[in-house]
């Protein structure tokens, strides 16, 4: 099976990860006729960070539900997998499952990290020219760039970021990969361009591969080097509170995503290192997030443009090979690629979707979000009294009690919670469902007819549909059979009495 | 087909429910007390027994047969429905025969050997349902009742 090696750097990148592995939770299927197996290689110097940590136990999550289940069941249909799982020698990798592990930074002052006393002189100068100027420390006390503790990240600083990130190449997860690759294998990475580690990681991972020939450190490098490449880079969407001691301040956001833009021209796009380039940005001037530099943490809220953005990466996997050659490190024919929504709404339906996105994604979401209902409100009634529950094998209370459902199903589905709850509290938001009112009403847009001979969505109903579906079924083991059984019967239902397609 | 049913009955219904009186007027004996020649209420009350109870479960296991009808509390709602159709017949026909006075005049028949030969028939009507939907083969073809018995789910 072909790979995805997904780079998501920073705290964007955690972010559209996250979103990316709901939508692969709910039976979005990468790939057109090819399945891929996908890889995230989290990048992100800023341990403590809580975007990071919530992608990275979903991603646990999601690793520990397929590994159970297996990838045939509907939902959850990709596999992820960690970069350590691919390697054959074990300790190689020492990083957390699916982070790449840069040498440490936290408590660590930039100067001590270039070694700025032992350089020599005119390098010295030079350093002091680039890394120039003022910011605050996480306590909030005005420093020199070169004093800059980097354990809350780049704090908007690119120029530092790519100093630091450039360990990358040097890195034993950077060489795994480059043995691991294969001609059918793809990379994508994600990045912010108005902040400053995605700023800044994206060019050198990307020159990093490209320039794979001349890394004597590693494998596979032919490969590596002619990759078919996607990226995705983030332009401001999000408001931030005011905050004069902050160095994030709003109205850097444009200077930055220029400046970085003007770069790029030549040493991205224009040197054609990428065969598919995806730009997403959002105008909407919405809720502002609270300036939080990095040092809180730097919990963001869900945003529809992260859902938007992890779609780039279901489109990339949809192109052809034949799209997508490369020929010494350079696209033959590179594409840039916006996306955009046919209303102009402040809360976003799948009514306000083009009808490819519709398709694609209000499907699978519905689907996602009924199973989620049934479990939140009705299982703990059903379990070992509805047929389909008391069939072989059982899903009964043992079954509820154990780690598969209780650990890392049930913790699954409530980051599902809390991902749809910020994007629809967000603004711009996305709020599709009625989570909190009845069956009938759950997809916004969406009207259940029923009448004399047409029963009422409810939970009687949707009982019926899943020992209907169940019946006569054959399933390896109740975590198949629970998947699959709800794939099927939410797609029954959303066919027949919602009015999908 | 009689004498079967008139077993059936009988293996608890001479003593205490009815009368043996009551157990010849169903078994057919005329109305000129010189044979039994009359209806055979046993058979037919039997099969109507039989009908009424089979027709029942197959109301709640394979006709209705919805998730919200398929709890024990349920089965014992269409039990009971089963038991009071068949009390109602078995009491009904007997008493009418008796108050028409269409009976041999020599038999002692009063209202209780009606109410013994109606809760007898109410009993058999349990036990049948209780055995139908007991035994896994048959409701194993109910989508939605194919675990409901009386004590669970």
């Amino acid at each position: 099976m072909a790979r995805l090696y997904l780079f998501a750097i920073g705290g964007t990148g955690a972010r559209v990860l996250k979103s990316l592995t709901f939508l692969l939770a709910a039976g979005v299927k990468p790939g057109g006729r090819n399945t891929y197996e996908i890889v995230p290689v989290i990048i992100d110097p800023h341990k403590s960070n809580e975007d990071l940590k919530r992608t990275e136990r979903l991603l646990e999550d999601y690793e520990a539900i397929t590994k159970a289940a297996g990838v045939d069941n509907g939902f959850f249909g990709t596999r992820i997998t960690t970069l350590k799982n691919l390697v054959s020698t074990d300790g190689r990798l020492t990083g957390s499952s699916f982070t790449c592990n840069l040498q440490q930074v936290a408590g660590k002052k930039f100067r001590e990290y270039i070694d700025f006393s032992s350089l020599e002189p005119p390098t010295r100068a030079l350093a002091d020219i680039l890394f120039s100027g003022k910011t605050i420390n996480k306590r909030h006390d005005e420093v020199d760039l070169l004093d800059i503790e980097m354990d809350i990240g780049f704090v908007g600083n690119p120029n530092i970021g790519s100093v630091v990130l450039n360990q990358f190449k040097d890195s034993e997860e950077f060489k795994e990969i480059a043995s691991n690759f294969n001609a059918d294998d793809r990379i994508f990475i994600i990045s912010s361009i108005f902040g400053g580690t995605g700023a800044a990681g994206f060019p050198i991972i990307l020159k990093n591969i490209r320039d794979a020939m001349s890394n004597a450190a590693i494998d596979g490098k032919g490969f590596l080097q002619n990759a078919k490449i996607g990226a995705l880079t983030v332009l401001p969407y999000f408001n931030v509170e005011k905050d004069a001691d902050s160095p994030i301040q709003k109205s850097d956001f444009i200077a930055k995503t220029k400046a970085a833009l003007y770069y790029y021209k030549d040493n991205v796009t224009g040197n054609q290192s990428v065969n598919t380039m995806y730009y997403i940005a959002d105008t909407f001037s919405g809720k502002p997030y609270k300036n939080d530099p990095g040092d809180n943490g730097q919990k963001n809220s869900a945003h529809f443009i992260e859902l938007a953005s992890a779609l780039a990466i279901i489109d990339f996997l949809k192109i052809p090979d034949a799209e997508l050659e490369t020929v010494e490190g350079s696209a033959r024919r590179p594409v840039y690629k916006e996306f955009s929504i046919l209303n102009d709404a402040a809360e976003i339906t799948f009514g306000d979707f083009e009808d490819y996105t519709s398709q694609l994604i209000g499907f699978p979401l519905s689907q996602f979000a009924l199973f989620r209902k049934y479990v939140n409100e009705q299982l703990d009634q059903s379990v070992e009294k509805e047929p389909w529950s008391l069939d072989k094998p059982l899903v009964d209370r043992q079954f509820l009690d154990d780690s598969f459902f209780r650990t890392h199903l049930s913790g699954f589905l409530s980051s599902w919670d809390d991902w749809l709850k910020e994007m629809a509290e967000n603004r711009r938001a996305f709020a599709p469902f009625n989570t909190g009112a009845g069956l009938d009403v759950l997809v916004k847009g969406k009207t259940v007819k029923t009448g004399w001979f047409t029963p009422k969505v409810n939970y009687p109903y949707y009982n019926g549909c899943l020992n209907k579906m169940a019946k006569g079924q054959k399933y390896p083991d109740a975590e198949q059979k629970l998947l699959r059984l709800f794939f099927n019967t939410t797609a029954q239902m959303l066919t027949s009495r919602f009015g999908f397609k | 087909m009689n004498d079967f049913f008139a077993s059936l009955y009988e293996l608890f219904g001479i003593a205490p429910f009815y009368s043996s009186d009551m157990g010849d007027h169903l078994r057919g004996w005329d109305i000129t007390c010189s044979d039994f020649i009359a209806t055979p209420w046993y058979t037919y009350i039997g099969l109507i027994m039989i009908g009424i109870t089979l027709f029942v479960y197959m109301l709640q296991y394979h006709i209705i047969d919805r998730s919200d009808w398929s709890k024990r509390r349920h089965w014992w709602m269409f039990a009971l429905l089963a038991v009071l159709l068949n009390f109602s017949i078995a009491f009904t026909i007997p008493y009418n025969a008796v108050q028409a006075g269409e009976y041999c005049n020599q038999l002692i028949i009063g209202f209780s050997d009606c109410m013994g030969f109606a809760f007898s028939n109410a009993l058999w009507s349990f036990l049948l349902f209780l055995i139908i939907t007991t035994i896994p083969v048959f409701r194993q073809f109910s989508v939605n009742c194919s675990h409901t018995t009386f004590w669970k789910p």
